[in-house]
């Protein structure tokens, strides 16, 4: 029975690192990278808003929230917006790797002007959704867990909706697959994949804003949730919108478990990288080159 | 040229050293010369040093993503203090103990560093890129809660017996130029062999490394363990200039800044190595002499990190580029006059080999099948030993396939072959090219980060000496083996290629397309030097070839493909004039 509480307290998190997956997967399906700035770019934003809240204090609370929180999506997805430019103007026609590379550089500069902006000192980031949404025996299962996987199913459903149901779509799908035979077609190019890294971007700064410093106390320390994030992306091969979900539930699942087991709390920080390993020794059974032909 | 080449090649055996001996003295000079503080600072230098010459390895020569440098730092200084404090190994080895222990750490940590490396092999650089950082973070937790075996009472003692004073520093400051050169000079040298070959080739193809021989597993895996070595050395070198250490030191977000900055300088050229180590520990040694805050180092070291990325380009390549660009020039006006050579060389007609009439490769009913489509049907042929055998075909036909699948590329077919009695079934492709198949390539396969002398040595994997090095890139007109491949052009680097694939003395040699992207008369001089290669090389040679010039000239025997099945086989002038191959060839209207 502490074993199934366990899984349940694990579900918040993992609705969090579910989210970060489909963001992750979005972008790696979308624009053929792996972003690894994605939640600092949200993170970002949330942190820069709440320097507004001295100008707001005239404004009912209401109000000042709203501002803050629209404060936020639009920092991150100028941020976010910033760096797709950049992929998209130098390398467009580059492997993933280079790609993804970049935003290991944009990272390291995002946390450190994280840090020299906000400190390493916990913050007063207060989270939209706060409370439990209901209990099961003992356990709360809290809004922002909810709310984080409602909005990683609702971006899953509506990636899906667009890129397979409208013309949108099938532009989005020809500019992943063949950038420049797209680019040839008439296709605007850079628009479009600017217009993913803007769209993710101020999804990361909205959920970033509804989860508030509940998942982490300081700015550096939320940026790394980008970690477990990463893994659930894997277990989808940053491929499978719903494989995904499932695998960030896991970890989160099972980072919960060991909570059931005091003994083992230096295992919890390597759950993420173990189903990483798991992952990708199952997933290389089969040869994989490095070019088709 | 030939007489130039030895001398040359004596000297630049002997010129490192001189460079190790040198800087050796510089260091000793240095070390008791400048003012404590700058010999302290200067020892960090020397180990952000270590540590990105580790790092590039990885990052530079073999093009992957790594970010974990200091995780592998912070495993060898505990492995250090635990093998001080916790055994009884300090009085076995006595003053000796520091250098054991930091070869031993070096040696564990170099084993976790395969432990996390293998995961990553088959698939691409991203993935080793999430792995390793989500190793940075474990590792930095576990360690936080852990703590060091010091656990900040303890003092580790310096090697040697040196002292923990500014003197002791000075003495320190030597030990750590020694380990450093040692680790550059060996660097260097692995660089230069072919193992560092074969990190540059995986960097640019996996797939031309396994044709050359070698194992894509292996040479990935070498060059993240050899990584992690050298890491655990560097944080050895923390724990003896501090000798007391906490998790501050390897935070992950230093993992990451070291990363962006070896991409930024090109850390696995030497020099560059040891300005981003200047740059890694001085910059944030400026800010702190202004009170503003040392992570600004950081938000540089990202800015420079896009812009290199984003350039392609680095630091290190790009002032070798403009200090060597007039020798470069030099270089391609000599690459053009040996062309010009081999464009009026005349040699006498050779005949068309006629082999000796045994099968060396066999190929019973392969079949390929990609989903619902079928590559290749029931095809059947035999190449007999010592002779040309062309594969020609329309577009789309599956010749490249028929080599994808011989190759070794393409393990899921069903059908068999043999080579010289052997089975093939089973072997991955670097164990057929061993066992004496060698391919090339349509696409340019051949690294450009090499001289030609370079690539032929890996290719032969080293079987071949200069001599014969030399006679291969003379039989088919290749520039020297000097000249650095960047400089080649394509159509003559693919020739360079089958140059070195021939210097490797295989048994039986596919060639896709080789002569795509010569002229006319260079078409002519190739199918002449094609000729000779069997006897001269003693290899068998199977040619797919759109040029029907070409095939006619060269090959004794010809199969033709057609929709994946074969159309015709048989000698030259039966198959080139059935009726179905013209037809194939130039379509029904045609004929009528």
């Amino acid at each position: 029975m502490n074993i199934i509480i366990a899984l349940i307290v694990g579900f918040s998190s993992g609705a969090l690192y579910a989210l970060i997956g489909v963001g992750l997967t979005l972008m790696s399906v979308l624009t053929r990278v792996v972003n690894f700035s994605l939640v600092a770019v949200g993170v970002f934003g949330a942190y820069l808003s709440i320097r507004s809240a001295p100008l707001l204090l005239t404004l009912p609370p209401a109000a000042q929230t709203a501002i803050t929180v629209v404060i936020a999506v639009i920092v991150a997805a100028i941020v976010s917006g910033i760096l797709g430019w950049v992929e998209a103007t130098w390398l467009s026609e580059a492997t993933t790797t280079a790609r993804s590379a970049v935003t290991v550089a944009s990272l390291l500069l995002l946390i450190s002007l994280s840090f020299i902006l906000f400190g390493s000192q916990p913050q007063p980031l207060r989270p939209l959704l706060i409370g439990p949404l209901f209990l099961v025996g003992q356990v709360a299962i809290t809004k922002v867990g909810v709310a984080m996987l409602v909005a990683a199913i609702v971006v899953a459903i509506a990636t899906w909706l667009i890129v397979s149901h409208t013309p949108l779509g099938v532009r989005l799908r020809a500019v992943s697959d063949r950038q420049t035979a797209a680019e040839l077609l008439g296709v605007n190019v850079k628009a479009l994949q600017v217009g993913v890294w803007v769209a993710v971007g101020a999804v990361m700064g909205l959920c970033v804003s509804i989860i508030g410093n509940t998942a982490a106390a300081d700015a550096t320390s939320m940026i790394t949730l980008i970690i477990p994030g990463t893994a659930a992306a894997l277990v989808g091969a940053f491929k499978s919108l719903p494989l995904t979900i499932i695998g960030g539930l896991v970890v989160g699942a099972l980072q919960g478990a060991l909570t059931a087991f005091p003994s083992t709390t230096q295992l919890r920080d390597w759950i993420p990288i173990l189903i990483i390993v798991l992952f990708l020794l199952w997933n290389q059974r089969k040869e994989v080159w490095d070019v088709a032909r | 040229m030939s007489l130039a080449n030895p001398q040359r090649a004596a000297s630049r055996v002997w010129l490192p050293l001189v460079f190790a001996v040198g800087a050796i003295l510089l260091g000793t000079l240095f070390g008791f010369g400048m003012p404590a503080y700058i010999v302290f600072v200067s020892t960090s230098v020397l180990i952000a040093m270590v540590s990105l010459l580790g790092l590039g390895i990885v990052t530079g020569t073999a093009g992957m993503i790594a970010l974990c440098q200091l995780s592998f730092a912070s495993i060898g200084a505990w492995i250090l203090e635990f093998l001080y404090l916790k055994t009884p190994l300090p009085t076995v080895f006595g003053a000796a103990s520091f250098l054991v222990f930091m070869v031993i750490a070096g040696l564990i940590t170099a084993v976790l560093g395969l432990v996390i490396g293998l995961p990553a092999l088959r698939l691409r650089g991203v993935n080793l890129a999430v792995i390793t950082l989500g190793v940075a973070a474990a590792v930095d937790t576990t360690v936080q809660q852990l703590g060091f075996p010091d656990q900040s009472t303890a003092h580790i003692p310096r090697p040697f017996g040196l002292s923990s004073d500014p003197n002791g520093d000075r003495g320190y400051f030597l030990f750590a130029v020694v380990i450093t050169v040692v680790v550059a000079l060996a660097i260097y040298a692995l660089q230069g062999s072919r193992i560092g070959a074969a990190w540059k080739s995986v960097a640019f193809s996996e797939r031309g490394t396994a044709s050359a021989g070698t194992s894509v597993r292996t040479a990935k895996l070498s060059a993240f363990a050899l990584s992690a070595f050298v890491g655990g050395i560097a944080g050895c070198l923390i724990v003896g200039q501090i000798t007391q250490v906490n998790y501050l030191t390897f935070t992950p977000i230093n993992s990451l800044g070291l990363y962006v900055l070896s991409i930024v300088v090109g850390s696995q050229l030497i020099d560059m190595a040891l300005f981003g180590g200047i740059l890694f520990v001085v910059i944030p040694e400026i800010l702190k002499q202004f009170r503003v805050p040392l992570e600004w180092s950081s938000v540089a070291f990202g800015v420079l990190g896009i812009q290199a990325l984003t350039s392609n380009s680095n630091l290190g390549t790009g002032v070798r580029a403009a200090l060597f660009r007039r020798r470069r020039l030099r270089e391609a006006a000599r690459v053009e006059a040996a062309g010009d050579v081999a464009a009026v060389e005349t040699v006498a007609e050779a005949p068309i080999p006629t082999g000796t009439g045994r099968p060396l490769l066999i190929v019973d009913h392969l079949t390929v099948e990609f989903g619902a489509v079928k590559a290749l049907t029931d095809v059947s042929l035999v190449v007999e030993e010592g002779t040309i055998l062309g594969l020609i075909g329309p577009n789309g036909a599956g010749k490249s396939t028929f080599v994808d699948a011989i190759g070794g590329f393409l393990p899921q077919h069903t059908g068999t072959a043999s080579l010289d009695g052997e089975p093939l079934r089973g072997l991955a492709p670097h164990q057929r090219a061993r066992a004496g198949l060698r391919r090339t390539f349509q696409q340019d396969r051949v690294p450009p980060s090499m001289t030609v002398g370079a690539y032929l040595r890996f290719v032969t994997r080293g079987k071949a000496d200069p001599a014969a090095i030399a006679d291969a890139l003379q039989f088919f007109g290749c520039p020297d083996a000097s000249i650095p491949l960047s400089v080649v052009d394509v159509g003559t680097r693919r020739l360079v290629e089958v140059a070195a694939n021939l210097a490797a003395r295989p048994k039986l040699l596919l060639l896709d397309e080789p002569a795509a992207g010569l002229s006319h008369d260079e078409h002519l001089a190739f199918a002449n030097r094609l000729r000779r290669a069997p006897e001269h090389f003693g290899t068998t040679i199977l040619i797919i070839e759109h040029d029907l010039d070409l095939v006619r000239s060269v090959c004794s025997r010809i199969t033709v493909l057609n929709f994946g099945e074969v159309l015709a086989s048989g000698d030259r002038a039966t198959v080139l004039s059935d009726p179905k191959v013209v037809s194939a060839y130039m379509g029904e209207t045609e004929m009528l």
